[in-house]
């Protein structure tokens, strides 16, 4: 098994990441993987940020990623068998409170220019 | 075709803040100045007050004691960038409660410029004729309507018809088959400027304009002068910051643009946030056939007539709507927003795109909002009426309400009838009004704002925030009940005000993140009217609108008891998350603690 590629759900559920990509991300991922979600083998933990690295997404290019489903900041630790999603900044609507968009994305200043909670 | 009245000259009797009552059981008009206690007001400020002191809240929403308002918002006219929106206000025939529903397209601006704050129309007449009400600056006349654009006939070519008559440049509002049939899930279509339809979309007051015999009001804004600026330079220069902070914002740049509203399907897919087979579950296998990113993908590469961006009225900068062609490159729709898609496409498990856009047309044709529709539908499926994911017969059934037969009268009915109609206990409804595309048990916030808004079940009820209380987002988190009730108090508050402002609610991105952005449209407004207005002043406009929203609906005879979740969600888990909607009545309550 390449590092990308059809997932076997026998022999690489442990070892890899369902990895997708929104907004922009999607086409450049499909592009360049043929394939959504991208199953992407990782041989143990790894952070947001490192994981783009890897895949070639720029870094201003991730306002938050879901992982399992849930909103988390870009540095936040993957897992092999984690379900994790890039999502670029570009998400309209309440939900970019109601998602927790605004508890995880006050470290990345590129994205939103809000005050963090700690700065008053 | 007879001409009924000619009832007065506008530019001999005033020039601006015009409010116009055309009574239609004696087919006649006047008009007046806006009468003090509303001076100040726009948009859905001035359509609730209006509707909370003129309606009677016991009224059967389709008789005579009902009366609907338009009113164009605050900066609207003005050259402000997204401030195109017109509300719509009257006692609902889905819901029973007050109800605004506004929409983009050209009337608002044309109605601003025209010096009309409020165009209101009461009674209804005795004959059994449909009419159509003519605004122009020489007067307003009521006239009968023409024959072929009765019966049946779709919105798109009842346009044409009147454009023929009318000329291209006027502006338009139609009530469509549905309305005409006074079916609780008919809108108010809107005219936009290339000639396609835009909706005043929830809430069935296509019904309630249906029941006044009014099949159009047409308005040509031929002869009026731009709207007056108290401080012009003021204006333009909180106007450039204003267009700055949206334009800056990755939503208008990256988001909305490029991918519509429909971005949201792959985001609360993610989130397993997104209602599928009526609201058994919170995740599905096929968003990609139906996302943004392929609707995107699929707009570029069909070419013809399609686009990405547009923007559904004149000085639109975010440019959310698209035009989605066939595969040959003809246009099928615009305005395809999330909410459908999700509707039909997540809940009612259509997988395909196309089949989609034409059902999506097919509502816009005969004048039905677009959620509610969907809503019923995956409920029937639910229900067996219709076999699951079967677009064919959707469009099918939609079509056939501009007749309408047994079944399309009962989909028009609304998600609460159709339930019965079924002997379902899992019917998504608040206030009898479909739940939209986010399932509170797992997007918290947007419960309480669907439980507790005066509209009934509605996400644009809870979309802005004022700048000085963002703060409050940072601490949530969508499955736990910190800090919720104060995020859904807060975006109820902020979207009463923006509401009332003419405001396209998108625009709350660029001022939510960007507080200059927010300062902007309060000096907007304050540079308009020669006015001293603060943050404070319109969370406070905020609060009054909605309080005035809820008295209403107290008088109606509702209580706390219908601010409510449907029952099913305190018990159903939704996978992927297996969270079931756990707030006490009383905890939901505290959102109206303010
Ligand atoms: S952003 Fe979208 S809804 Fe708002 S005014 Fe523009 S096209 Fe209309």
């Amino acid at each position: 098994m390449t590092k990308s590629g059809t997932f076997d759900p026998m022999t690489d559920e442990k070892k890899q990441l369902e990895i997708r990509g929104f907004l922009q991300l999607d086409a450049f991922l499909k592009k360049k993987y043929g394939t959504m979600p991208v199953f992407y083998e990782i041989d143990g933990p790894i952070t947001g940020i490192e994981l783009a690295k890897e895949l070639g997404i720029k870094r201003e290019d991730i306002e938050v990623i879901f992982v399992n489903g849930f909103v988390q900041e870009v540095n936040y630790t993957l897992n092999p068998g984690d379900r994790m999603a890039f999502l670029p900044p570009g998400c309209p609507g309440p939900y970019r409170i109601a998602l927790g968009f605004y508890g995880k994305n006050q470290d990345n200043a590129a994205n939103f220019k809000i005050q963090r909670k700690d700065s008053k | 075709m007879s001409f009924i009245r000619l009832s007065f000259k506008l530019k001999e009797v005033f020039f601006v803040n015009k409010f116009i009552r055309v009574n239609m059981e004696t087919l006649e008009v006047t008009v007046g100045t806006v009468p003090e206690k509303y001076a100040g007001l726009g948009g859905r400020a001035l359509t609730s007050n209006f509707v909370n002191d003129e309606v009677k809240p016991t009224c059967h929403p389709l008789g005579k004691n009902n009366k609907v308002i338009i009113a164009p918002g605050l900066l609207s006219g003005t050259t402000a960038p997204n401030s195109g929106r017109l509300s719509v206000g009257a006692k609902s025939p889905l819901t029973g409660t007050i109800k605004e529903s506004n929409t983009g397209g050209s009337s608002s601006q044309m109605l601003a410029k025209m010096g009309i704050k409020a165009l209101v129309i009461e009674g209804m007449p005795k004959e059994d004729k449909f009419y159509i009400i003519k605004v122009t600056m020489d007067g307003v006349t009521i006239e009968e309507a023409p024959s072929q654009i009765l019966g049946g006939c779709g919105n798109y070519e009842a346009i044409k018809v009147l454009n023929e008559k009318y000329g291209n440049h006027v502006g338009m509002a139609l009530t469509g088959p549905a309305g005409e049939y006074r079916l609780p899930s008919a809108n108010i279509s809107f005219k936009d400027p290339d000639g396609n339809i835009r909706s005043a979309g929830r809430g069935g007051l296509g019904a309630v304009l249906g029941s006044k015999k009014v099949k159009g009001i047409v308005i040509d804004s031929t002869g009026a002068s731009s709207v007056p600026i108290a401080d012009p330079e003021k204006f333009k220069a909180a106007s450039k910051v204003f267009a700055k902070a949206l334009l800056d914002h990755p939503v208008a740049g990256q988001g909305l643009a490029a991918y519509g509203t429909d971005v949201l399907v792959n985001i609360l897919n993610e989130a397993g946030g997104l209602p599928a087979n009526n609201f058994t579950a919170g995740r599905i296998d096929h968003n990609d056939n139906i996302s943004g990113e392929t609707m995107n993908a699929t707009i570029t590469e069909r070419g013809g007539e399609g686009k990405v961006s547009h923007g559904c009225h004149k000085g639109c900068i975010i440019r959310c709507s698209q035009w989605y062609p066939d595969k040959q490159g003809k246009y099928i729709t615009s305005g395809f927003e999330y909410e459908t898609i999700w509707g039909l496409g997540a809940d009612g498990g259509i997988k395909d795109l196309d089949i989609i856009a034409y059902i999506d047309r097919a509502m816009d044709d005969v004048g039905v909002d677009s959620i509610e529709t969907a809503v019923a539908v995956a409920t029937a499926m639910d229900g067996g009426l219709i076999p699951w994911g079967d677009g064919e017969a959707v469009l099918k059934i939609v079509q056939e309400m501009a007749k309408p037969t047994p079944l399309a009268r009962i989909i028009a009915s609304g998600t609460s009838v159709v339930g019965k109609v079924c002997g379902l206990f899992r019917v998504p409804v608040v206030k009898d009004q479909g739940i939209p595309a986010y399932d509170p048990r797992s997007v918290k916030g947007i419960g309480l704002t669907y439980a507790t808004t005066t509209m009934g079940a509605d996400h644009t009820a809870g979309y802005c925030i004022s700048g000085n209380i963002l703060k409050v987002g940072a601490d949530i988190d969508p499955l736990k009940k910190e800090g919720q009730v104060e995020y859904a108090r807060a975006m109820q508050i902020g979207t009463a005000a923006i509401d009332s402002s003419g405001m396209c609610l998108f625009v709350y991105f660029g001022i939510a993140d960007n507080p200059g952005g927010y300062q902007a449209l309060i000096d907007m407004i304050n540079a308009q009217y020669g006015l001293e207005l603060t943050a404070d002043d319109l969370d406070t406009l905020g609060k009054a609108v909605l309080k005035v929203e809820k008295d209403f609906n107290t008088r109606a005879g509702f209580t706390n008891h219908h601010d409510r979740l449907p029952e099913f969600m305190e018990y159903e888990p939704l996978p992927p998350h297996n969270e079931v909607w756990n707030f006490t009545p009383e905890e939901i309550d505290e959102v109206w603690n303010f």
